[in-house]
């Protein structure tokens, strides 16, 4: 086990372009659980293959235990990689793949079998060590996968999307499995995703990429209460926060014919950086809806009610002569339906104002 | 409450009279294959019949009135026969040597090919022409510009060594209408064993990497077991080909000295068309095929067993 380093670290692809991952910073505890999270083509994969000794670490360097790590090859990094599909080696049987990293470490015949039978004990495998992986269902092969990664009792474990070829059920319960298994065997791990769903409820902390750069790197309750910027705040959350670019008035800020009044904080916070303009940022369940005959909100009108059960969304537009869409997170069968007019105030005090030249928080 | 099931009276499904499945519908889509099957038979199974026909006659064409039935003597003849041994190991030995070293040059080849350096296509190209060339040509290159003790290329860049005096062909004729056949079947078996690299998943070789496995050991341990179909493949190919090598010891060394290069299908020819034995040739030739058709039994048990081996996913 050990405390994992990312300092500066880069990787270009072709020289002069942007980087695949630029000037990335981490310090991950020991024993911690860090998910990378961001859209395609933020670099989050990128920069677990540099950890991993898979691509070229170009500028910088990433230290595992305080080793640095740049030149060493994979295999002596003290790693253990989960891919995403899996990359069990098809010739092999459960038993032997699973076995395959101690072999390659020179750890005798008996040790192999009896640390084998354990991580197949644990991992509802030891039925099926003697068949071969095209004999598996998918969620047994990415288990074989997890076997394969334990057994080898690593400094690191890395997760490049495990989940994402399972299906959606599957899924929500491995994702309980990997978490509860990480917690117990104490690993730091490092863990890719672009599910911020899968980044929320695993992560001890998530770090949010974009275009090869971090935007912030926090705890899931942090990254949601407080973003720090307007891309942190539309990725973070299902479904996304409503971002409104709004002029600044006396009381607030217009939104389309009406005035929204804001907290005296929030009012003070918009003078203090001298902003004409702001982005405020409103989470579906940060509204009160009320019908339109009371008066008071905002105006909008229902295009489409998400009935969950529990809550239902409605996805409206605004009567601000642009259309603008807001998503509204009211309770289960709220009697809600298209073409309704409603008028939205919102509830909570901690809206998230943003700065629209660079999008960073206020 | 007891539940009797009733058995179905028929366990076999009947064979319908009419429609999809009758005997007739069976009919109506063989029919049309007919005329190939017979036209197979005619050119494969009707002259292999006359052979054994002939195999059983004593019929030598430059003692005309010689033809007579003399029944087994032929094969007897066969089996005593110490040259058709020699031949028949000279045949294994050809064989089994062209495939196996073209096989591992080949597979040197594909390796250094899988990876991109500069002027790889071109590197590509050169290393694939020898197949293209045509068999008989490949051997008179080999004999004249190469092997030839007086003009050919190889005692020439052995001469400034104090070696270059020596008549290939004639002192190891076996082994040059080898070296002529590897360098001729080795682009094969390169181009089949780098499409199994190019196959190969990238993700696996990675994660053998991570693994802890060294060059060496993602080699042996992920791309020689998924390669293995490949080589099986290659094997059963190469040695189907060049079993039957007939085109280089004919233009190379004619067999010669004595028999000392001379293959099954060389001697044979010798046999009815320089010695003019009907009987005898027939007699080899019907051993040969037989002996073929238990081998191929084997080869093509193998090459079943490679395909249908599953997907590998």
């Amino acid at each position: 086990m050990a405390e994992v380093e990312f300092d500066q670290a880069s990787r270009i692809y072709t020289a002069g372009a942007k980087p695949a991952v630029n000037r990335l910073d981490l310090e991950i505890d020991d024993g911690e659980f860090v998910v990378l999270v961001g859209p395609s083509g933020s670099g989050k994969s990128t920069a677990l293959r540099m950890l991993a000794g898979l691509e070229e670490i170009d500028g910088g360097q990433i230290r595992i235990g305080g080793r640095n790590m740049v030149g060493v090859p994979s295999r002596d990094r003290d790693i253990a990689m989960v891919f995403q599909n899996y990359a069990l080696y098809p010739n092999k049987t459960v038993g032997e793949n699973m076995a395959f990293p101690l072999k390659m470490r020179g750890v005798p015949r008996e040790e192999r079998v009896t640390k084998v039978k354990a991580a197949a004990e644990i991992l509802g495998l030891s039925e099926y060590l003697d068949r071969k992986p095209r004999a598996l269902s998918g969620g047994q092969r990415q288990r074989v996968a997890m076997g394969r990664a334990i057994v080898r009792e690593p400094q690191v474990f890395l997760m490049d999307e495990p989940l994402s070829n399972l299906d959606a059920k599957m899924r929500v319960s491995t994702r309980t499995e990997i978490a509860a298994m990480q917690r117990r065997l104490g690993v730091t791990t490092v863990y890719v995703t672009h599910d911020q769903v899968e980044a929320m409820t695993m992560g001890d902390r998530v770090a949010l990429l974009k275009d090869g750069e971090l935007q912030q790197f926090a705890t899931p309750a942090e990254l949601y209460d407080k973003p720090a910027n307007a891309f942190v705040a539309g990725f973070i959350g299902s479904p996304a926060m409503n971002l409104f670019t709004l002029p600044v008035s006396e009381e607030g800020v217009r939104m389309g014919s009406s005035e929204l009044a804001l907290p005296r904080a929030l009012r003070s916070r918009i003078a203090d950086a001298g902003l004409s303009t702001v982005q405020l940022g409103i989470r579906p369940e940060q509204w009160s809806v009320g019908s339109d005959a009371t008066g008071s909100g905002v105006k909008a009108q229902v295009d489409v009610v998400e009935e969950l059960g529990s809550d239902a969304f409605l996805y409206a537009h605004l009567d601000d002569g642009e259309q603008t869409p807001v998503v509204v997170r009211t309770g289960g069968r709220s009697g809600a339906r298209r073409g309704d007019q409603i008028a939205l105030t919102p509830t909570s005090e901690d809206l998230h104002l943003f700065d629209p030249s660079t999008g960073e928080r206020v | 409450m007891t539940v009797t099931a009733e058995r179905p009276a028929e366990l076999t499904p009947r064979r319908p009279d009419r429609g999809p499945g009758s005997r007739a519908d069976g009919w109506i889509r063989r029919a049309p294959l007919l005329p190939a099957l017979v036209f197979t038979i005619i050119v494969t199974q009707l002259p292999f019949l006359f052979t054994i026909y002939y195999s059983l006659q004593s019929w030598n064409l430059v003692r005309p009135g010689s033809r007579q039935f003399v029944g087994l003597d032929n094969y007897i003849l066969v089996f005593t026969d110490s040259q058709f041994r020699q031949v028949a190991l000279n045949t294994v030995l050809l064989t089994a040597g062209s495939v196996l070293f073209s096989l591992i040059l080949g597979l040197l080849f594909a390796l250094l090919l899988d990876r991109a350096f500069l002027g790889r296509g071109f590197i590509r190209t050169l290393l694939i022409t020898p197949f293209l060339i045509t068999p008989v040509a490949a051997a008179l290159l080999w004999k004249t510009v190469l092997f030839d003790p007086t003009y050919g290329l190889i005692n020439f860049v052995l001469s400034p060594f104090g070696a270059g005096d020596t008549d290939w062909i004639s002192t190891f004729p076996l082994t040059s209408v080898m070296v002529a056949l590897v360098w001729q079947w080795t682009p094969f078996m390169m181009l089949l064993i780098l499409a199994g690299l190019q196959s190969q998943p990238h993700d696996v070789l990675e994660a053998a990497r991570v693994d802890g496995a060294n060059t060496w050991g993602v080699f042996r341990e992920v791309t020689i077991p998924h390669l293995r179909r490949f080589l099986e493949l290659g094997i059963v190919l190469g040695a189907i080909y060049l079993i039957n090598t007939f085109d280089a010891i004919y233009m190379m060394t004619q067999g010669g000295p004595g028999t000392a290069s001379a293959n099954l299908p060389f001697y044979i020819y010798q046999r009815a068309f320089l010695g003019f034995d009907i009987g005898q040739s027939a007699a080899m030739g019907v051993v040969v095929v037989v002996a073929t058709i238990i081998v191929a039994t084997f080869a093509l048990r193998l090459i079943f067993r490679s395909f249908s081996g599953g997907e590998e996913t």
